[in-house]
């Protein structure tokens, strides 16, 4: 069965096949009958949909009731530009994508702000909007009867530069399209930016914090999105020569969530499979008609219980994220260096005055420190001391209270967690925020995400400095791998690994970024004893190349090991510094481990670590 | 004048049903975190139901009763068939598309044996005829029962939800969950009395919306199950209080975007509303934003 379900992906999957199977349409469209023709471009135009909102809800986790409307923007933009101004539909299609691609962006900003859930309820508002709005202006878009008569081939009114397209050309166009797409689409999966989405949809917190800039990057995925989904519109519009509100609605937003979840969220692979399964299906049967919507709900009832990746889950293997030929190219490691050179003893990082505030209670007060390169400090303190919340508040994930943040002399203070990352201070955190469906270089290469520099354009079409970025990057990932001595893994599913490991992968991705400080949060829970001194290997290492390092951890015996002195916290107030010998003899630090600790500090930390 | 006044109470009677319509979400996002993307083809089941059990002869109060009951099962069968089982998948995005599934599963099942058409409700409460003169405005008293109704209801489960032990097992597994949990209480039963309320609340919601509109179709639940939602979102979602002035207000700007300007602005202007809110002010009117963990 594996090697079965293998031996399908290496064939389904494969350019050559691909390109055969475009190419046997090509040559066999004109001996097609009209039906065959329609149904061709139909399932081209389902794949366009389902690989529009997968990137956004199966790749970025967001969400999207609101791909209808999308459709329909562009599709009463191409129209009316056609039959209203004369323009010629080669121009068109894609200037209605475009305004699709547009106000999908413009929409994302709004969606910035809401998770989950909300965001769903926010598509589908939209898409109630572009309805009312179609229905309303009649004067532009017909409104309930909609526009009959759009160009299209079928009425042979499809006119390019003098030249009327036939159904067998239109269906050739669109074949042409469909390569076009999936060849850009499976660049843009496994770029740095494919892999960044997926890394949003697990953990914003955590993808911001090896700098990949959320906001930015969602915004791009939303306005990909949209100039996909109006292709598909537009070319819908001028297949079937009429178009009305009703083509866009709720209804059609819904069937494009069946395609591309039936399909496998995540997986290009599985939006073809998704798209074209449910152009036929409904053809091939009779009674479907009838069930159309009993059978959808079914589907998205059950499918995440019964077949949580789709048709792609059980006919192909995971889809992987890194393109096989920056794999397979040899290149010359040692030229680039991963990391910087760096002074030990000279000061990285500082904080003065430190505060934190949880809807009046003090988390962290009045706390002053800092770091130099190459230094190891341990961060101590009973539950809801406050260490969490000053990591926190380091790397931007709460502003401060009051009090500011110096790193390598620059104010970071309340800066955006991202832009704290791409400065050089990067943090773990205490269960690790991995991509489950990862493999565990896939994992760290993000966390080379910050030092390549191609674009989404670049990204999409293989151009520019990607070979390049993603050779490096791999180097690098591999690189923090070695450190941890964790090579042999590097191509396992990060679901599959123990969590021990899952911990130093996590560890290895924050090493991927070369940063100056190094924020540790519990590194040492749950690890084994092995594992352990693979943490204590790689601590020591960093020391030596001038990394800056704060530990916070319960562990005594290892950070009495690894750390040049310590902190220790309590109710949020420094109350020791110093070496671990004299730690280990001062009353008060005594006195707050016997628990003597404030009740206060603890809720505060109950609540917001 | 005249016409403000009836817009005013048709508006503030519509609302209170949104209000409801919104706890009903708050009730199952309190215990599990979750909203029914389904909950409008409950609205339409419960309408549906009374519509089909008068037919075959049971008494119409009767009728009310088990469609508000089968409603309220519905909704257990949806936390065990469609939330529970999807609550592995990360975020929202299983149970979102499962209960939206059972949404659109319920909406065709009901298309299939009813037909798409509009049916008739029947006169449950009282005649849509009757109306009460006060200071020369006539006022619908259909308006005004629903009203008196939905805040009775909502003024009834508050009572419950603060005195009843019941009531305050399902405030403190909103609270926190696990911690209900260690401290031995029946987190799973009050999760089921929570979705059960709901049902039966959305139920009622359903046929009072039926009783005024007069008519019933399988699409019914989905735009009412939007303006509760908004209504929710503009007095912040989670809170009831919030819920209600939201509703209130909702209703209100629909019924007056309808009469002063257009039925498709007043049927718009509530999605603009929750655009809006969600860009600028996404924890509501009352509500405060909640910490992301980290």
């Amino acid at each position: 069965m594996k090697a079965l379900r293998s031996r399908l992906s290496t064939i389904f999957c494969s350019p050559q096949f691909v390109l055969a199977c475009a190419l046997i349409i090509l040559i066999a469209a004109p001996f097609m009958t009209g039906a065959q023709q329609q149904m061709v471009c139909f399932a081209i135009i389902s794949i366009a949909l389902a690989q529009s909102l997968n990137i956004l809800s199966g790749m970025t986790g967001q969400i999207s009731l609101a791909h209808g409307a999308f459709m329909g923007i562009a599709a009463f933009t191409s129209v009316i530009l056609v039959k209203k101004l004369g323009i010629s539909p080669l121009l068109s299609i894609p200037i209605g994508a475009a305004l699709s691609g547009l106000i999908a962006w413009l929409l994302s900003f709004p969606a910035a702000r809401v998770k989950e859930f909300y965001l769903a309820m926010m598509s589908v508002g939209f898409g109630m909007i572009f309805s009312e709005i179609v229905r309303e202006w009649e004067s532009l878009t017909g409104g309930v009867m909609g526009i009959t008569g759009v160009p299209s081939a079928q009425l042979g009114t499809f006119v390019v530069a003098g030249w009327v397209l036939s159904t067998t050309d239109y269906t050739r166009a669109l074949v042409v399209f469909a390569l076009v797409m999936l060849f850009t689409l499976d660049r843009f999966v496994r770029s740095r930016w494919g892999r960044a989405l997926f890394a949003l949809h697990v953990s914003e917190i955590a993808a911001r914090s090896i700098g990949i800039r959320s906001g930015q990057i969602k915004r791009q995925a939303y306005l990909l999105s949209g100039i996909l989904a109006g292709f598909a519109g537009a070319m819908y519009a001028h297949l079937v020569s009429y178009i009305g509100p009703e083509s866009f609605e709720i209804h059609r937003s819904i069937e494009i969530l069946v395609m591309s979840v039936v399909g496998g969220l995540g997986s290009l692979a599985g939006q073809v499979l998704g798209g074209i399964v449910l152009t036929f299906l409904p053809l091939q049967l009779e009674a479907f008609a009838d069930y159309k919507f009993i059978v959808y709900g079914v589907v998205l009832t059950l499918i995440f219980v019964v077949m949580p990746s789709g048709l792609a889950g059980v006919l192909l293997d995971p889809p992987r994220f890194i393109a096989n030929r920056f794999r397979a190219k040899a290149i010359n490691l040692s030229a680039i260096p991963v990391e910087r050179k760096r002074i030990v003893g000279e000061e990285i990082l500082r904080w003065e005055n430190l505060r934190r505030d949880f809807a009046g209670l003090t988390a962290v007060t009045n706390f002053n420190f800092s770091l130099k390169g190459g230094e190891v400090v341990g961060l101590i303190g009973p539950n809801g001391s406050g260490k969490s919340t000053t990591i926190n508040v380091l790397t931007g994930v709460y502003p401060p209270s009051a009090g500011r943040v110096f790193l390598k002399g620059q104010d970071i203070s309340a800066l955006p967690i991202e832009y704290i990352a791409s400065r050089g201070m990067v943090r773990t955190f205490q269960d690790p925020r991995l991509v489950g469906r990862f493999t565990v270089l896939e994992n760290v290469m993000l966390g080379a995400h910050l030092h390549q520099k191609y674009g989404w354009t670049e990204a999409l079409f293989g151009l520019g400095r990607v070979t390049v970025d993603e050779q490096s990057a791999l180097h690098r990932a591999e690189a923090a791998l070695s450190l941890i001595d964790m090579m042999e893994f590097r191509d396992s599913v990060v679901d599959s690994l123990p969590y021990g490991y899952r911990r130093l992968v996590e560890l290895a991705r924050a090493l991927a970024l070369d940063p100056d400080v190094i924020l540790l949060d519990e590194p040492g829970a749950g690890l084994s004893e092995a594992e352990i001194g693979r943490l204590k290997q790689v601590v020591r290492h960093l020391a030596s190349k001038g990394v800056a390092v704060l530990i916070v951890d319960h562990h005594m015996d290892l950070l009495a090991q690894l750390v040049d002195s310590v902190v220790v916290l309590d109710s949020g107030e420094e109350i020791f510094r110093g070496s671990m010998n004299d730690m280990r003899s001062d009353p008060l630090v005594a006195e707050c481990y016997l628990g003597n600790s404030d009740s206060n500090a603890t809720k505060a930390e109950g609540t917001h670590a | 004048m005249n016409f403000a006044a009836t817009l005013l109470v048709a508006g503030l009677s519509v609302g209170s049903i949104y209000a409801m319509i919104a706890i009903t979400l708050n009730l199952t996002y309190w215990t599990t975190r979750t909203v029914n993307f389904g909950q409008g083809s409950i609205l339409m089941l419960s309408a549906m139901g009374t519509i089909f059990l008068a037919r075959v002869g049971l008494p119409l109060g009767f009728a009310v009763l088990v469609a508000v009951g089968v409603a309220a099962v519905v909704m257990i069968l949806i936390e065990r068939i469609a939330i529970r089982p999807a609550m592995s998948e990360s975020g929202s995005m299983g149970w979102a598309v499962s209960t939206l599934g059972v949404g659109i599963l319920l909406q065709g099942l009901v298309a299939r044996y009813f037909g798409s058409q509009a049916v008739a409700f029947p006169e449950v409460l009282m005649s849509s005829d009757l109306y009460l003169t006060v200071g020369g405005i006539r006022i619908g008293a259909q308006y005004l029962l629903v009203f008196t109704f939905s805040i009775v209801t909502i003024a009834v489960m508050e009572a419950f939800l603060r005195q009843t032990v019941w009531g305050r097992a399902v405030r403190a597994v909103a609270q926190d969950r696990e911690l209900a949990g260690v401290m031995g209480m029946p987190v799973s039963g009050i999760i089921l009395i929570s979705f059960a309320v709901s049902g039966m609340l959305a139920g009622t919601a359903g046929i009072l919306t039926a009783q005024i509109i007069g008519t019933v179709d399988p699409a019914f639940g989905f735009n009412l199950l939007m303006s509760g939602f908004v209504a929710g979102i503009l007095g912040g979602f989670g809170s009831n209080i919030g819920a209600l002035v939201g509703g209130l207000l909702i209703g209100v700007i629909e019924q007056f975007a309808s009469g002063y300007v257009s039925t498709a602005l007043g049927h718009g202007i509530s999605m603009v509303i929750l655009l809006l809110m969600l860009a600028f002010r996404p924890q509501g009117l009352f509500g405060t934003i909640e910490v992301e963990k980290a």
